[in-house]
């Protein structure tokens, strides 16, 4: 069974109060001109939370935990950026936010059944390449963006969930081994093993190296999940194997990276804090002026910064709402991962998927939060579900929606199986 | 079920090493977040006090809280937040003044955060009103403990009255010219006499007498000029250090009884980077100070010899100076380090920091101290009596600008075991009519008294 734990109307009210008082506090500590400011960011807020409540009870599931807690989350976020600088209403994010739940809800009914995905499975390679033609032919060498003019596109940003995605299929094949020269070799992992080599060769093209090390985050976990199939045990070798594998692979990244990542790792950003370390800089001091309890809503100065609601947003939420608060985030967004620890996927599929979608999120979140505090060099990447950005917003949805399929799950109900068949599908 | 766990358990590791990343990263902020205030343009600033309790610095002053120029003796050595001046008190210590705790934040408007200076503010006003409208500077020190106890430096500002018009200052006011290398003039005969009195020995060194006509005509047909056109007749070490008499040290570079790198490595030990020596700098609490530089490429040429004399191209800051004159005084060889800060208080006005005397590497020996004392405290009795104390020293007269102006400098020690003061003064193109530097002395120790 799945553990539910929390009832629904527990779990609404909680995430209710959670934006009640983030509200008030707007209201009563918030940098505003007009009332109106504040009341239209509550309107939308609110009208969300009740519109998603209800909206939840026609989709039929086994627990609405995560969903109310994603909500809350996105929820938080609209908040957090309607008042970087001044309070107003973020009404693109606003926008993006539901459309991360809408496509959570699609993923979610997508991959439910794994003998869909594996039967069209060929698509989503399929539209993996068709988005690394558009990255070649559309952003340019030094350049991550597709400009519509209307609008920019992050291609890799979608290639992220439709790569965790490949990694959970042919599962079964796995145990369809191929002699070669003697060796014997599984075709679906050699095909994803040459897929992630474009992709990290891509990215280094593109000089998105933000992104590179969630790419091989995913890679990493479902090579791991796909040798350990089906067995239970890593061997000793393979460990070993596998660590020295990658600590060649982030050696020769540290040889071969560009002059500006090299410079990245060494450089002592508080030598000269308007040089290189400026963005850095100007985030720790944001976080120390913000202290426990933050300036409050609107009050802060890092929204002045480049990428202050993006690839910083960390310290400005700090900032303004003090680190209490960006913890708290963090850890709901940790605690949307937990749910797939603590509702077990029941398939070898769904528990791909959800290490898959994981890899993403905490990844993601350690680039964010690490480097924009120089913990770690500073890639620019967004933090998840909180960070402006329609692209990467879309594509944490879709993988949202890929940790919910695996506490949700329809199973297929064979008509009598053979013996051999039956065994195959325990297994799976 | 068991390879069902596995994703369970991988999905578990990554979190945990997350969780390690953002405790590592809470333990940082905590930590650092004084430090990242002090670069911020926000926060409360504690106070600058002198060792009477005075007020140095009030980042919450406003025009009118102070007298009209309160602070112009040494405005340019505390100096302010505004970014203006870099090599500062307030500007290398704004971590120790920040009144800033991560709970309370920058809002914390009754944090005890302070910096508790050695210097003796009402000394420093008598020294700076002494310089009348001559420009220069004066620092002071115990040489026994370190404490610095008057630095102060002319053009200067009054960072509470503010400077707007910056473009207009007068050059030099937004910087403390004690930490800046000048022409040190004859006072560099002190650091000369030092590494012939170690090379050669004293005997030797008393024993040699050189003859000054007015001009010396070196080895390679130089002349070395001396201020005293009619020359001072054959003199011995003593005289001639008394008398600052040019063509005897040319005639000692000359000398056989050591060679050019004997020299060098004696300069190197008194911290003068000698010819391509990397220049190095040290700091005192944070303010940046240069270090002594000169070329010397032959003992028979002009140019080096015309550098240990103290002119051309050799450099001194009076800080150095000073701290050459406690070497001599506290009888070590050692120089003893000075310092501003003698104790500094956090923001809830806990002593987190106190002050230690230290001492530098060993320049020169004990022997050398007390030959030396014993040459400079002769100059004082002699030629410096007017100072009104027992007084070691050696005054220099420096040119600069092509030798369109002369700087006067004076260097030296109180020998007194009671008030044992080292100092150095410089005044800027000085005419013969203006104010001296032994006048200048001589306010500097009634001020201390």
């Amino acid at each position: 069974m799945l553990k539910n734990g929390l009832s629904y109307f527990g779990v609404m009210l909680f995430s209710l109060l959670s934006h009640i008082s983030l509200l008030i506090i707007v209201f009563v500590k918030g940098n505003y001109d007009n009332i109106m400011d504040p009341m239209i960011l509550s309107a939308a807020v609110l009208g969300l939370d009740f519109v998603y409540y209800i909206v939840l009870n026609f989709i039929k599931q086994n627990t609405y935990t995560f969903d109310i807690l994603l909500v809350t989350i996105l929820n938080i976020s609209v908040i957090f950026q309607s008042c970087f600088g001044k309070v107003g209403f973020a009404a693109k994010h606003f926008g993006f936010s539901i459309a991360a739940l809408v496509l959570c809800q699609i993923s979610f009914k997508l991959v439910q059944d794994y003998r869909k995905i594996e039967k069209y499975k060929y698509i989503f390679y399929g539209i993996i390449g068709v988005l690394i033609v558009s990255i070649l032919a559309f952003t340019g060498s030094r350049s991550m963006w597709i400009d519509l003019g209307f609008i920019t596109i992050q291609p890799s940003e979608f290639i992220k969930p439709f790569f965790v995605l490949v990694f959970a299929t042919s599962i079964i094949h796995l145990r369809t081994q191929h002699k070669i020269l003697g060796i014997s070799i599984v075709y679906d992992n050699w095909v994803l093993f040459g897929l992630t080599g474009v992709i990290v060769l891509l990215q280094w093209w593109c000089r998105d190296l933000g992104s590179l090390p969630t790419f091989v985050g995913v890679a990493g976990c479902g090579l791991i999940m796909r040798i350990c199939y089906p067995k239970a045990k890593l061997s000793k070798k393979l460990i070993i194997g596998i660590c020295a594998a990658g600590a060649v692979v982030v050696l020769a990244a540290l040889k071969l990276a560009p002059g500006y990542v090299q410079q990245r790792l060494h450089v002592d950003i508080w030598a000269d804090p308007n040089g290189d370390g400026w963005q850095q800089c100007q985030a720790l001091m944001a976080i120390a002026e913000g202290g426990w309890f933050g300036k409050g809503p609107g009050f802060g100065r890092l929204y002045k910064v480049p990428a202050a609601d993006t690839d910083i947003i960390f310290s400005s939420i700090s900032e303004e709402w003090g680190m209490l608060a960006s913890l708290l985030v963090v850890f709901m967004i940790l605690l949307l991962i937990i749910t797939a620890i603590i509702n077990t996927p029941r398939s070898y599929f769904h528990t791909t998927l959800s290490v898959g979608a994981s890899s993403v999120f905490i990844v993601q979140m350690a680039l964010n939060i690490f480097g924009s505090c120089n913990l770690i060099p500073f890639t620019g990447v967004t933090l998840p579900f909180v960070s402006n950005g329609g692209s990467s917003m879309l594509a944490c949805g879709i993988l949202a929606g890929f940790l919910k399929a695996g506490q949700a799950m329809v199973y297929y109900v064979p008509p009598r199986p053979t013996a051999q068949t039956n065994n195959r599908r325990q297994r799976v | 079920m068991k390879s069902l766990k596995r994703g369970s358990n991988l999905i578990t590791l990554m979190i945990f090493v997350f969780l390690i990343g953002m405790g590592i990263l809470i333990w940082k902020v905590l930590t650092e977040a004084s430090f990242y205030i002090s670069h911020s343009s926000e926060g409360n600033l504690g106070k600058i006090y002198d060792c009477n309790g005075e007020v140095l610095f009030d980042d919450d002053a406003k025009s009118g809280d102070y007298p009209d120029g309160h602070f112009k003796d040494i405005g340019n050595l505390i100096g302010d937040t505004s970014g203006q001046m870099t090599n500062t008190l307030v500007n290398k210590n704004l971590e120790k003044l920040s009144n800033y705790t991560f709970t309370a934040g920058i809002d914390d408007k009754n944090g005890k955060a302070a910096v508790y200076s050695t210097l003796n503010h009402a000394a420093n006003e008598q020294v700076y009103s002494a310089f009348g409208d001559k420009d220069g500077c004066a620092i002071a020190y115990n040489y026994k403990t370190g404490e610095v106890l008057i630095c102060t430096s002319r053009p200067n500002i009054d960072p509470i009255s503010g400077y707007d018009d910056i473009e207009n200052l007068p050059s030099g006011s937004l910087l403390c010219k004690a930490f800046s290398k000048t022409v040190p003039g004859s006072t560099q005969k002190v650091a000369t006499l030092i590494a012939a009195n170690e090379i050669m020995g004293n005997d030797t060194l008393m024993n040699k007498s050189f003859s000054c006509e007015g001009v010396y005509k070196n080895n390679t047909g130089m002349d070395i000029i001396c201020h005293n056109e009619y020359g001072h007749g054959t003199q011995n070490i003593r005289e001639a250090f008394a008398n600052s008499c040019n063509p005897f040290f040319a005639q000692l570079v000359e000398d056989a009884d050591w060679s050019i790198s004997d020299i060098k490595n004696k300069y190197n030990a008194l911290g003068i980077a000698v010819n391509d020596d990397e220049e190095s700098t040290f700091e005192i609490n944070g303010i940046i100070c240069e270090t002594a530089s000169t070329d010397l490429d032959n003992k028979n040429e002009f140019d080096t010899q015309w550098g240990c004399i103290g002119q051309g191209t050799t450099l001194v800051s009076p800080c150095q100076m000073m701290m050459w004159e406690s070497a001599i005084a506290n009888g070590t060889g050692k120089a003893t380090m000075p310092y501003f800060i003698d104790h500094v208080t956090n923001v809830n006005g806990r002593i987190t920091e106190t002050a230690d005397t230290s001492y530098s590497e060993q320049m020169f020996s004990e022997q050398t101290a007390a030959d030396v004392r014993d040459i400079m405290l002769e100059n004082g009795r002699n030629n410096y009596s007017s100072i009104g104390y027992e007084v070691g020293v050696k005054s220099g007269t420096a040119q600069v600008k092509n030798g369109e102006e002369e700087n006067s400098l004076l260097t030296g020690f109180v020998d007194s075991e009671d008030f044992p003061i080292a100092f150095a003064i410089l005044i800027e193109n000085r005419q013969s009519y203006d104010v001296s530097t032994d006048h200048i002395a001589s306010v500097i120790l009634n001020s201390l008294s």
